[in-house]
């Protein structure tokens, strides 16, 4: 028996001690006395158990308590078209620079849940972007402007429109001087009426327009080349050999989605002849990263290798035999020259197969030297159409007029619909001081930005769902806008502001909406109204290709402007549009945010990239912070060491450093580029410096990986050598030696084809994924501690010993559904197990989240909360969620599902049919918005399935084959078409 | 003296002792194991209060109505649907019209405000119910939610756990009715269930679904 003397007495207060360092410690400081306590750090073993013990009786305890209370709200008068419980979808549009891309917008009992490609429409066919998709986690931003304000003090719309009404009895007996509107590029039908009538009411009224990345100079390209302003539409499907010069074409950013999707047919060998990809740019883009050859050249040289080209094509082309001087003018490198001759005796070969396509940011000489090349080569891929959007000169020189007449005291009104001029403006254009010049401003912003702080009147915008409009889409498509939810906030549309100036401020935009339309097109409207909003369009609206005479005098005469390269002009900047946040106008979409870059995989800022031997030469390392200086005060930048990147060049993304008070999540984020863009060299300039800080930055990058160790997981091979290959590829796709018979799946038999020669890395398929599955955002620490719980990643692997110019292979990752799945084999408490069609199955209720599976997960596809991301959502923030899927708690682990709620709900709907589900039924989040359909699910039991066909396709190959997990998602190798001459 | 007890006492007082602690010990894990099955605990046969005394003895059982004429949903969604205020008043506009008992649902259908109904038969968000398949394949309402026809004020019937559930998931032949008999509050099968049972499996194509992600998701 234990000796009663052990045990404490009762009653008795004695000082319990260790050892003599305990003991002899001097006494706590009194609270009383001294400055604060210091905080109690001294978290011991044994008080962590202890609160781990409580913790685990406490929540053993909440199991015995009784289910909360929960109300059930019926509407009292319920909508005809609403079956609580049943999802709608709603054909409507986002504009993004002017131009729409057709959307079918999911909706539960009214609240918008996921945003998907209207696949009827004519232009982007069922693609969407990463973008596009984002626009659901704007809606619900709790962030969002709510109220409108006057001087920064809370006011009312109507207030608004007492104060307008008065201003305008005012300009209109000026006549409208001093009135001024500074746009966002639109392409609405709707909009240019009201523009039209404001120019009548106000005839000294002046409309600009103004984008931080504007069309301008494709534009002025064509002006040059044809004489008048065309735009360049696309058709790849007829594309045999493909001139990328800085035009990012497949990285589904506003306007690429059908040519991403024309793309990827090309690139299936089982389409006959692949086509083949020259890129040629400055920064390693999406486009390069799907390139058969690569050339890096710094931005000044970029342009003077296509008129190069040109020069060379003169030998070849008779029609372009007058632009052989330009072969001397622009002398090229060795490693350049041998890559323009081989291009160009491949285009001259592709004939009307061939296609140049120039990037927005090319001056215009060179988009017109394309115009010249693809017109003599008779390509069928580009066509000329007269451009969709109002006005065709949205550029910095059209603000800088602006600007002047605005410090010159000459303008006294200015409406703002434009995104947040104050950030995006270049930094020598002071637009924000200009704009405090201005006594009455008008500013309709969806937040309070770095703009809204300096306008007179701020609107709150009403987010795309909740309001009616119309725009045109990339191929002039008249494309209709409905809202799907009524305004969360108070707000206004860029129509009802408008017309706030016409004394209509009360007309909804509903109202004006059906009124245009009727008058444009009174035949059988009211029937015809009904089918264009179901269509989200008018079809046949397109504006059709022209065959404008190109002038070749004009072009030759601008080309020989063009000073030769000057090879001293040092470090050069090189700014580009960000694929997440665009320019600036996304900051606030956490799923942008932490969507990794498609290229360079970092998360929730931007940074400067620069080749690893410049970084050796400037004595640079990853994460070093530096300033970048051009004529100007600094921009502070962080390095990213980025292969693939041209010498002497650094590159660094727009829409970062921001200001604004309303934004939260975005301000401070990254770095402004604003310093370094100039109204006379808003892309690329000579003359930069680089100086180190001597400090370092902690960088959110999600794959630093640069090798496959050996193995073949991301599988690349070319044209000639598939036959070799093909052995390889069967042998990791054979069946292995096993004693088990193996479990039958006699109904269906569910999986995935995942082609990575269509594959080009644009992430999309990432975003709707999230949006999908209510995967949550973590934040930048967590990104850095690899605790980002994307389901679906993007992997991005460097090929080759060159790190100045390797090749890439991406390959989007998420669970391959193993029919023996380590994960099932070690979880303790049977919370991940195998299904009867397959699916490796993940019970949220049984985890208790030991972490095991993820451990044993060769694929590393399992994602752990480590945190409890959702709880602190607001009520708004919460409309966000697909209600089919559960929201996950802390310590619980989630993975890809292969949207298991779908298959579920084409289950019951078929059997409500009493028929099997089809092929196609299903369509996973990630294969929805793929917009080059790399993705493929199905029934593998189904012999007619499209997944089946490709689990049968010599290019077939499984991850991980020798392990014997037998996964369900199938890869298919990517195959490149590389030109022998330049091997 | 001799003692008191025999030596063999302590063997029996250990054993007795072990015993003890192993009783406490399985009760401490059993115990809230058989209390979160006990009625306590699930609320079965608790009526629950509403804001309208609405009396499903009065409208099924006197008046015949069929369960879908107010639940019109049951059959194309998966919830059964709460019927919306304009439907009360399909009748309720003639009959009964000045009833005090009414009266909030006049007030929610002038108002445009909803009755805040509770919620009797609760699941866990983790749990994605439809009720259009479970009709569809012949499981009947009377089966989950008991003889709503003789309750004054609706009450959880069954304990809607998840080894309830599995129980028809596993043998629907023993629970299964024809389509036509799905509201019927008396229907008892005219011969053997077993074998209608197994005649409705084939003829409806049930199949016995027990994988996690039929519910869980």
């Amino acid at each position: 028996m234990p000796s009663l003397k052990s045990f404490p007495i009762a009653g008795q207060r004695q000082k319990l001690w260790r050892g003599l360092d305990e003991h002899g410690a001097p006494p706590a400081p009194s609270r009383e006395l001294g400055a604060a306590p210091p905080p109690d750090d001294a978290t011991s073993r044994r008080s962590v158990l202890q609160l781990l013990g409580a913790s685990a009786a406490l929540a053993s305890l909440g199991g015995c308590l009784k289910p909360p209370d929960e109300k059930i709200l019926p509407y009292t008068r319920q909508p005809p078209e609403v079956t609580p419980g049943n999802p709608l979808h709603y054909a409507t549009a986002a504009v993004i620079d002017g131009r729409a891309t057709g959307l079918l917008v999911t909706a539960n009992e009214g609240r918008p849940t996921k945003i998907e490609g209207n696949p009827d429409h004519p232009s982007s066919r069922g693609a969407v972007g990463p973008l596009e998709q984002a626009e659901l986690l704007r809606l619900y931003d709790p962030q969002r402007l709510g109220v409108v304000q006057h001087l920064g003090q809370p006011s009312a719309w109507r207030d608004f429109l007492q104060a307008t009404a008065e201003k305008a009895r005012a300009l209109r007996d000026s006549r409208g001087a001093g009135l001024r509107f500074l746009m966002e590029p639109g392409s609405s039908p709707l909009v240019g009426r009201l523009r039209q009538r404001l120019a009548d009411t106000y005839p000294q009224a002046k409309f600009s327009s103004w984008s931080a990345i504007p069309l301008q100079q494709i534009h002025d390209g064509a002006q040059l080349a044809y004489g008048a302003a065309y735009e360049v539409r696309l058709d790849l499907s007829r594309a045999r050999v493909v001139l990328s010069l800085d035009s990012d074409l497949l990285a589904a950013l506003p306007g690429t989605l059908p040519a991403m999707r024309d793309w990827a047919e090309k690139r299936d060998p089982a389409n006959g002849r692949l086509a083949r990809l020259y890129a040629v740019e400055t920064n390693l883009t999406v486009t390069g990263m799907n390139a058969d050859h690569r050339l890096r050249l710094k931005p000044t040289h970029l342009h003077r290798f296509g008129l190069a080209l040109l020069g060379r094509l003169a030998a070849q082309v008779p029609a372009l035999s007058r632009y052989a001087p330009l072969q001397q003018r622009f002398p090229l490198p060795p490693e350049s020259a041998k890559f323009a001759d081989a291009v160009a005796k491949d285009l001259v070969a592709a004939g009307r197969g061939a296609l140049v396509s120039v990037g927005p940011r090319q001056p215009p000489v060179l988009h017109a030297a394309a115009h010249a090349i693809n017109a003599a080569l008779g390509s069928a891929c580009a066509a000329a159409a007269r451009p969709v959007l109002h006005d065709t000169n949205a550029g910095p020189r059209t603000l800088e007029q602006l600007v002047e007449e605005m410090r010159g005291g000459k303008v006294d009104t200015l409406v703002i619909t434009a995104w947040n001029p104050v950030y995006g403006a270049p930094a020598d254009l002071n637009f924000s001081k200009a704009l405090s010049q201005v006594p009455y401003s008008v500013y309709r912003s969806l937040y309070l930005d770095e703009t809204a702080d300096r306008a007179t009147w701020v609107i709150p915008s009403l987010h795309p769902l909740e309001s009616w409009g119309d725009a045109r889409a990339h191929d002039g498509t008249v494309t209709f806008i409905q809202p799907l939810i009524s305004p969360l906030y108070s707000g206004a549309s860029e129509v009802e502001t408008l017309a706030a100036f016409l004394g209509e401020g009360d007309r909804t935009a509903y109202t004006q909406l059906r009124a245009f339309w009727e008058s444009e097109r009174p035949d059988h409207f009211a029937l015809n109204w009904e089918k264009w909003l179901a269509d989200g369009f008018i079809g046949g609206t397109a504006t059709p290709p022209e065959t404008p005479a190109v002038r070749h005098d004009q072009i030759l005469a601008a080309a020989m402007q063009v000073a030769p390269a000057d090879s001293s002009a040092g470090i050069e900047i090189n700014i580009v549009p960000d694929y997440r946040v665009w320019d600036g106008r996304f900051g606030n979409v956490s799923w942008l945010q932490e969507l990794p870059d498609p290229v360079t995989k970092v998360t929730w800022e931007n940074a400067a990239l620069l080749a690893p031997d410049t970084a050796r030469k400037l004595g640079l390392r990853q994460g070093d912070r530096v300033d970048l200086g051009l004529r100007g005060p600094p921009a502070h930048a962080t390095v990213v060491i980025a292969p693939g990147h041209a010498e002497d060049t650094i590159t660094a993304s727009l829409g970062y450093g921001r200001r604004g008070a309303g934004e939260a999540l975005c301000r401070g984020l990254g770095f402004d580029t604003s310093p370094l863009r100039h109204t006379d060299a808003p892309w690329f300039s000579p003359g930069l410096t680089v100086t180190p800080v001597g400090k370092r930055a902690r960088l959110a990058q999600t794959q630093e990986h640069h090798s496959m160790e050996g193995r073949l997981i991301a599988a690349t091979t070319t044209v000639e050598k598939l036959k070799e290959t093909g052995e390889e590829l069967a042998e990791s796709r054979a069946p292995l030696l096993t004693a088990y018979p193996g479990p039958a799946y006699p109904g269906y038999r569910w999986g995935m084809a995942i082609d990575l020669s269509r594959c080009t890395g644009c992430s999309s398929c990432m975003v709707a994924c999230v949006a999908e599955n209510n995967i949550p955002m973590v934040g930048k620490e967590q990104v850095a501690l690899s605790r980002e719980m994307h389901w679906l990643r993007v992997d991005r692997y460097f090929i080759g010993d060159d790190t100045g110019n390797p090749g890439v292979v991406v390959q989007p990752l998420m669970c391959v559904h193993c029919e023996y799945a380590p994960c099932e084999y070690v979880c303790p408490v049977n919370a991940t197990v195998h299904s009867d069609e397959g699916l490796n199955e993940m019970i949220y209720n049984r985890c208790v989240g030991t972490r095991y599976c993820s451990n044993n997960c060769p694929y590393k596809v399992r994602r752990f909360n480590f945190f409890s991301y959702t709880s602190d959502y607001t009520n708004t923030e919460k409309m966000a969620f697909n209600p089919d899927v559960t929201v996950r708690a802390r310590g619980v682990m989630e993975k890809c599902t292969y949207c298991v709620q779908r298959i579920e709900r084409a289950r019951i709907e078929t059997r409500l049919q009493d028929r099997r589900i089809r092929d196609g039924e299903v369509l996973t989040a990630c294969q929805q918005a793929c917009p080059s359909g790399a993705i493929v699910f199905g029934d593998l039991n189904d012999a007619n399935a499209k997944v089946r066909r490709l689990h049968e396709d010599e290019r077939r190959y499984d991850l991980l084959h020798e392990l014997g997990t037998r996964p369900r998602t199938a890869y298919l190798a990517r195959v490149t078409n590389p030109n022998p001459e330049l091997a | 003296m001799s003692s008191l007890f025999k030596p063999s006492s302590n063997t029996a007082f250990r054993v007795a002792l072990v015993a003890l602690a192993l009783l406490f010990g399985g009760g401490l894990i059993a115990g809230p194991m058989i209390y979160v099955r006990t009625p306590f605990f699930t609320q079965q046969q608790d009526p629950v209060d509403q804001p309208v005394q609405f009396d499903h003895r009065h409208h099924v059982g006197d008046e015949g109505i069929d369960c879908r004429y107010c639940h019109y949903l049951v059959e194309k969604s998966p919830s059964a649907g709460v019927p919306p205020t304009s439907l009360c008043l399909n009748c309720h506009e003639q009959i009964w019209n000045k009833s005090p008992k009414l009266a909030p649902v006049r007030e929610s259908y002038f108002a445009d405000r909803p009755i805040v109904w509770n919620k009797v038969n609760k699941l866990p968000h983790f749990v994605y119910f439809n009720h259009s398949i479970h009709v569809r394949q012949g499981v009947g309402c009377v089966t989950c939610h008991g003889r709503v026809d003789e309750m004054a004020q609706v009450e959880k019937a069954q304990s809607l756990a998840m080894g309830w559930c599995l129980e028809c998931h596993r043998h629907p032949e023993r629970y299964l009715r024809p389509r036509d008999q799905i509201t019927n509050m008396t229907y008892k099968p005219t011969e053997d269930q077993l074998a209608i049972g197994k005649q409705l499996m084939e003829q409806y194509h049930v199949e016995t679904r027990t994988s996690c992600t039929t519910c869980h998701r």
